[in-house]
């Protein structure tokens, strides 16, 4: 099937893109905000830290507020759902260890579902 | 209705009738055009004279004021006198960089491998808002985070950072700077298809009679271009008053009115003091300087502003 | 052999010239996806870790949708309204009528008033208009401009006489003729007003700043002007704010370029 002429124009063919490009773009938005921010938080060593209060902290122009709380289960995972906003900071914190470094997450859409590719981690180890 | 073109009697009411259509479509088609340009730029050409010799307030009713508002700029306004020396300095700086646009139109004019990919190199400043090139320049002269001061110290020619957009001697140069290498493409442009109208038996014959490459230049190509440099001079005066953007993003005027152009002290005084009437005053004269400058150039350019009335 | 350096001495030196005038781009480009702090000095070269979540957070934490769709409305109307009034005119201006001399004549003399040179009086009639602050208003200086119409007069009256002869034997209306014969044969004027009176328009922005009261109603210039002077902070986010609103205008260029040149130097060469 070959174009006509006028399909053929580079006036047709970019805004065309565009909008495809667009509309793929809102469709991958919509199939993941779902808010969902996962993770891991693990001792200098690398074990899992269970039981660690996890603090999510979300930008807000140039301060960042905290935001939830939640703790980490016996495994050292945490899980907050109800995240709206595009750029985050995770500390967590555990009565032997004190606090963990602070991890900044930037997300390229609000409430886009993430999960931690490094996990959190506290400078010194557990006994 | 054709048949009654040939009666005595039907041909007066006819083509009277087609004569009136037609006028009639005329004005119609033109009205919309005639419309703004009366509205944005006849009238407020002639409002602005009104408005200079009148106290005008929003509240009041405007009294007359004679030539009050003349005389406080020319003699009691400094900062008059200061836009209006930046304003002239702002466009003594165009003849360098329209020599500078032909240089470049010339390397570019020939069938170089290329070519159209310098060419749109250089134009591409142009179609930009100018609010962003004057964002980017002020960030490009800043002390720390910007490439000017580290290339000067990089290179030791200095070492200190140098305040360019803070010193009274760097701000208008560095507005300048910024402001030709926007425009720059625009006089490329306009020169390249100067450069390109001149025909090239002119060439050839002067060649065959032996005249060396620099004399064609002056001799043929100058001369040939004049119609060009006008409009280029034309660009380069108005850019003085356009600049208005630059210069408010860049510097605001300051530091203390050391880049404070005719545009900008207007914007200041009609905007700012909402003092309209001083304004329009400044208005005038600032057009009656575009006005005479322009007649000035034309003059240079051999009277007849190039083919403008070819028609 | 001379031909050869010659060429490559003009290849150096718009090499060079391209260089100069490409470091501004390169410079904010590298500031805007930078991840440090921006006032560090020495400045590096290259960026370090670059991001592109700086328009991430200009996306959201300015109303830049807020001033794009303002932009593009203005815009839309200012292009509209050009290609409308300025081919109705041109078209005007083709036919022989009593005073058509005197019509260009005024409309020459038109060019030579700038804008800056009304800006007083534009507002105290745009404002006894009752348009402050509007979309209509932001547009209507904008709406006609002489060099688009001596543009389509031109591209008018290259069409062959015969087309539109037979066209008004045919009984074809005035309209019709231009809708039909006139229009289709100038595309080429069509899209160098459209360009020139979007890039027109997209940039303006003295009158904007004039005209408008309310930050609901800035367009793109002005936010960006606005920005620069609340936001202070040492990441890039000023400067991936300016690329985001250079990027239409670079884009626009790039697709249109040939239509752009046309369209400025035919007010030149007007021949």
């Amino acid at each position: 099937m070959t174009l006509p002429d006028w399909a053929r124009s580079r006036w047709v063919i970019v805004p065309l893109a565009m909008a495809i490009a667009v509309a793929g773009w809102n469709g991958y938005v919509a199939l993941n905000d779902g808010g969902l921010v996962e993770g891991r938080v693990v001792d200098g060593a690398g074990r899992p830290v269970s039981g660690a209060t996890v603090i999510l902290l979300e930008r807000n122009f140039v301060m960042h507020n905290e935001r939830q709380r939640t703790r980490a289960d016996a495994a050292g995972r945490f899980r907050f759902t109800g995240n709206d906003n595009h750029s985050l900071q995770l500390e967590a914190e555990s009565a032997p260890l004190g606090r963990s470094e602070r991890r900044v997450v930037r997300l390229w859409f609000r409430a886009q579902n993430v999960t931690l590719a490094e996990p959190l981690q506290f400078a010194g180890r557990l006994p | 209705m054709p048949a009654a073109r040939d009666t005595a009697n039907g041909r007066g009411s006819w083509w009277q009738r087609k004569r009136t259509r037609e006028l009639a479509l005329v004005a119609c088609f033109l009205l919309p055009s005639l419309i703004v340009f009366f509205l944005y730029r006849m009238l407020p050409l002639g409002w602005n004279v009104l408005l200079s010799v009148q106290y005008w307030s929003p509240l009041k009713p405007a009294r007359w004021a004679g030539l009050d508002h003349y005389e406080e700029m020319l003699f009691h306004d400094d900062v008059f006198w200061q836009s209006l020396k930046n304003t002239l300095i702002f466009i003594g700086a165009s003849p360098f960089a329209i020599a500078l646009a032909l240089g470049i139109a010339l390397l570019v004019n020939s069938d170089l491998k290329g070519a159209a990919v310098y060419r749109s190199i250089v134009f591409l400043s142009y179609p930009l808002m100018t609010v962003a090139v004057g964002i980017i320049w002020r960030w490009m002269y800043d002390e720390r985070g910007g490439i000017i001061n580290y290339a000067l110290r990089e290179s030791g020619l200095v070492t200190k950072p140098i305040p360019f957009l803070q010193s009274f001697d760097w701000a208008l140069p560095s507005v300048i700077v910024a402001e030709v290498w926007q425009v720059l493409g625009f006089y490329m442009i306009i020169l390249l298809t100067g450069l390109q109208s001149i025909p090239q038996h002119l060439y050839e014959a002067a060649s065959i009679d032996g005249a060396p490459r620099r004399a064609q230049f002056w001799r043929i190509t100058l001369p040939l271009l004049k119609p060009s440099l006008f409009l280029c001079a034309v660009v380069g005066i108005l850019n003085s008053f356009t600049s208005f953007d630059l210069v408010y993003i860049m510097t605001n005027g300051g530091p203390g009115h050391a880049t404070e152009l005719l545009i900008t002290h207007i914007y200041k005084s009609g905007f700012g003091q909402t003092k309209f009437d001083y304004a329009a005053a400044l208005t005038v004269v600032q057009f009656a300087l575009l006005l005479g400058l322009t007649y000035l150039a034309n003059r240079a350019a051999g009277g007849n502003a190039g083919s403008l009335e070819r028609r | 052999m001379g031909r050869r350096r010659h060429t490559l001495f003009r290849h150096a030196a718009l090499v060079a010239v391209s260089a100069v005038m490409l470091v501004p781009f390169y410079w904010v480009i590298k500031t805007a996806v930078t991840n440090e702090n921006i006032y560090a000095y020495p400045p590096r070269l290259l960026p370090e870790n670059p991001h592109l979540f700086n328009f991430v957070d200009v996306w959201y934490l300015i109303p830049f949708p807020r001033y794009l769709a303002n932009s593009l409305i203005v815009s839309a109307l200012v292009v509209a309204g050009n290609v409308v009034c300025n081919a109705m005119a041109g078209y005007a201006l083709t036919r022989n009528f009593p005073g058509r001399q005197g019509v260009l004549l005024l409309l020459l003399s038109c060019m030579l008033i700038p804008f800056q040179a009304t800006i007083i009086p534009a507002y105290l009639i745009t404002a006894k208009l009752g348009l402050l602050n509007s979309y209509v208003g932001l547009a209507l200086p904008l709406l006609s401009t002489i060099v688009c119409i001596f543009v389509f007069k031109a591209a008018f009256e290259a069409v062959p006489h015969s087309l539109i002869d037979a066209a008004r034997i045919d009984g074809l209306s005035e309209w019709r003729i231009i809708l039909r014969i006139l229009m289709p044969l100038s595309k080429a004027a069509i899209a160098t007003n459209v360009i020139l009176a979007f890039i027109w328009s997209w940039n303006a922005f003295l009158w904007p700043l004039i005209i408008t009261r309310e930050p609901t109603m800035q367009t793109l210039p002005l936010g960006l002007a606005r920005f620069l002077s609340y936001m202070e902070d040492t990441t890039g986010a000023l400067y991936a704010f300016a690329v985001m609103v250079l990027a239409p205008s670079i884009f626009v260029f790039l697709m249109a370029q040939k239509e752009f040149i046309r369209g400025l130097t035919s007010g030149a060469t007007k021949g």
